[in-house]
């Protein structure tokens, strides 16, 4: 039992829920609830935005695609950073002076009709949802490693589903946008804080950059797989070798003597094998940690990288926060701190994932143990890095300081991904078309039960996945699952949001045929490759190729962005006031009217107290 | 949203305008700076869009990038997707954010400008 470690994750979850219950004083307004009141500053805005960005795939999966596939995993950070620079030139400051409260008020503002605000609280929606089963599925398999133990006669993973779910609804649904935002703050610069220490751990025991990614190059990336007699025996079409066979070639005598011996007793269960790795993109060159290759063939490099940096533009619960910026300006220096503040933590995080490959490979060829299941050197789920290697450098109170970080990691994402949620049920449509009369105390008290909805049903999906089998089908799960949620928003909504704010001829059936075809487009795509990928369906054909697109996005944004200008051109009608919207998403009367009156000011965050 | 518009306030639009307070919008004024934000905004995006695009390009056709050992274990590949990839979003950044509050400024002045315009014709 990693008491310590526990003891510290408790500490932060009983941080998480004082700050929540000590900011319920100052959400008095919906404007509190769902935009902190538009008076966040730069930097606290920028650790907000750091916190709601960075998740579980961050914290986790970067640093263990990196220990698994070298190159290939080191461009997650740099997509996932470079995400930012889109949003930066093309939206910030557009979208704040606009001036409301969600993406989809942009949507009817701009366009002006009903139909549009509700399609988009349907994108919204479902973006969210993407999104949040990973963070669930991270809280399920977090907790299975760090606590190992079910509670009120539930399995593990269920445990850590069920207690993320609990204390989000709670913690979101009291503190709102300014609990959320002062926790994300908090979460933010504690996971950063997590990442710089073991990477500073790292360099205090020897690690040397360059010699460290040399000595990783010198042999071939090995692939870690735990697999079922059947799955060992069962030669490969395409090179008729069993798994078997492939191993003896990596795994050392010893090691290989327990895997026969596994196979001829036909025993239950899986057991670990180390593989040769094949490189995707040079074929005939030895797949090298410093080379590309190991994740992406030669069109995946192209549509993984446009994935990441247009995803990053289409994250509702990104983009809510820019609402929250007191002027356009703000926003762009906002967004300029999110680069600096998350970059450092991408830079870092490929560190960590290098020297875990030295530091645990050296651990166990020294006769070491660790908790986590590993073979020939290698751990056989790359996402347990993180804790194992700080673990492995400080004790228990670093691996205390990780496992905090990785539930900070979800609970920033969590918290953001339900605000969003709950602002597109209670704003978008409660407030908009169920009851437009309802008093401030009852408005904020539907974004609360909406909170709980979400809350509910991020706990089923959570639930759903080992149930499907996901976790089985793919080996990287959350990563894989966060890229899903990034091509969804691409699609949907950056080509509405880049047309709207950048070509004045967009009309309103346009933008809405475009988030149709972007939204329908994606999904149905990422349907059809878990399909494929679960054996449900071939991979021949034209089926089989649609299915075989692991980021839809190089296909859905052109489309969606495509069928958008085309139903422009040919609709051709306008809204009535486009030149007032113009002026109102381009124009700077507003915020100089405000600079007059001292209204540009940033506030402290929470305001007056409510009495 | 505008607090008034032109004809709230009474005076007879010439032309689509926003007023907030003392201060005015027109639609010419700001598809003026429009024009230039969109060159700003488009120019960079441009270069984000063709370093951010070369180096898978380069990761698939340029042996020398991707395999030649520079410093240490770090290829030219490695080392611009690890560090010297951040150090160039944070420029890009920086300098347009720069450029684009110089060209609000410049929105700013002009609307003035054509708001004192407007006052002069009608007090004549």
């Amino acid at each position: 039992m990693n008491t310590l470690a526990i003891v510290l994750v408790i500490a932060l979850i009983l941080f998480t829920i004082a700050l929540s219950i000590f900011s319920r004083r100052f959400t008095r307004t919906t404007a509190d609830f769902y935009l902190a009141g538009r008076k966040v500053g730069s930097f606290s805005n920028a650790s907000a935005i750091s916190g709601d960005y960075l998740s579980a795939a961050s914290f986790l999966g970067v640093a263990g695609a990196v220990y698994a596939s070298g190159l290939d995993g080191v461009w997650y950070a740099a997509g996932f950073a470079g995400g930012f620079m889109v949003v930066v030139l093309f939206i910030a400051s557009a979208l704040r002076r606009f001036g409301e409260y969600t993406v989809a008020d942009f949507a009817y503002g701009r366009f002006g009709s009903d139909r549009i605000r509700l399609v988009t609280v349907l994108a919204v929606l479902l973006t969210s949802l993407f999104y949040m089963a990973p963070q669930m599925f991270g809280a399920g398999t977090t907790w299975q490693v760090l606590v190992g133990k079910g509670i009120f006669g539930m399995e593990p993973y269920t445990s850590g589903v069920v207690v993320i779910a609990a204390i989000m609804a709670f913690y979101v649904g009291v503190g709102g946008m300014k609990g959320t935002t002062l926790n994300q703050i908090f979460q933010f610069w504690w996971l950063w804080f997590a990442m710089f220490l073991v990477v500073a751990f790292a360099f205090g025991n020897g690690f040397s950059y360059p010699k460290a990614l040399a000595d990783a190059s010198k042999e071939p990336i090995v692939d870690t797989k735990a697999l079922t007699v059947a799955e060992l025996t069962t030669p490969n079409p395409a090179t008729g070798k069993t798994p078997l066979e492939a191993a003896k070639t990596v795994m050392t005598p010893e090691e290989y003597a327990k895997v026969e011996e596994f196979v001829a007793a036909k025993s239950e269960g899986k057991i670990p094998v180390a593989l040769p790795a094949k490189n995707k993109l040079h074929e005939l060159r030895a797949m090298l940690f410093r080379e590309p290759g190991h994740r992406y063939n030669k069109f995946d490099q192209f549509s993984m990288v446009l994935a990441l940096v247009l995803g990053t533009a289409g994250l509702p619960h990104i983009l809510n926060r820019y609402y929250t910026n007191p002027s356009g300006s703000a926003a762009r220096r906002s967004t300029f701190w999110v680069l600096v503040f998350i970059g450092t933590f991408y830079i870092m995080a490929p560190i960590a994932g290098l020297a875990g490959l030295g530091f645990i490979k050296e651990h166990l060829a020294n006769g070491g143990t660790i908790a986590a299941a590993n073979v020939h050197g290698h751990l056989v789920k790359p996402d347990q890095v993180m804790p194992t290697l700080g673990n492995l450098l400080g004790g228990q109170a670093l691996l205390g300081v990780v496992s905090a970080g990785a539930f900070a990691a979800m609970f920033s994402t969590i918290g953001g991904l339900l605000i969003a949620s709950a602002s597109a049920v209670g704003h978008d449509v409660y407030e908009k078309y169920i009851n437009p009369n309802a008093s401030e105390t009852k408005r904020v008290l539907v974004g609360r039960v909406a909170v709980l909805l979400f809350a509910g049903l991020a706990l089923l999906i959570g639930l759903a996945i080992p149930k499907f089998g996901l976790d089985q089908a793919y080996p990287a799960l959350i990563a894989m699952m966060v890229t899903w949620a990034f091509s969804v928003g691409a699609s949907a909504f950056v080509p509405m949001l880049l047309t709207g704010i950048w070509w004045k001829g967009t009309t309103e059936r346009g933008a809405t045929a475009g988030i149709f075809v972007g939204l329908g487009s994606s999904i149905l795509f990422i349907f059809l490759n878990i399909l494929q990928t679960l054996g449900k369906i071939p991979k021949e054909g034209v089926v089989g190729f649609l299915g075989s697109l692991t980021f839809p996005v190089l296909f859905t944004f052109p489309l969606s962005l495509l069928t958008i200008i085309v139903v422009s051109k040919l609709d051709g009608q306008l809204p009535k006031n486009v030149d007032e919207i113009w002026m109102r998403i381009h124009g700077t009367a507003h915020e100089r009217h405000e600079r007059d009156l001292g209204l540009d000011k940033v506030g402290g965050l929470l305001g007056t107290k409510s009495h | 949203m505008a607090d008034t518009t032109a004809r709230a306030a009474g005076k007879a639009p010439t032309a689509a305008h926003v007023r907030h307070g003392e201060h005015v919008d027109t639609i010419e004024s700001v598809d003026a700076v429009f024009r230039e934000q969109r060159k700003l905004s488009f120019t960079y995006g441009a270069i984000f869009f063709a370093v951010t695009l070369a180096i898978p390009a380069a990761s698939v056709w340029w042996e020398d990038w991707y395999a030649k050992p520079i410093w240490g274990g770090f290829t030219a590949n490695y080392l611009f997707v690890s560090l010297i990839y951040y150090v160039f979003l944070w420029v890009m950044a920086w300098t347009y954010s720069k450029q684009a509050d110089k060209l609000d400024e410049k929105l700013a002045h002009m609307a003035e400008e054509i708001a004192a315009q407007s006052q002069g014709g009608e007090e004549a």
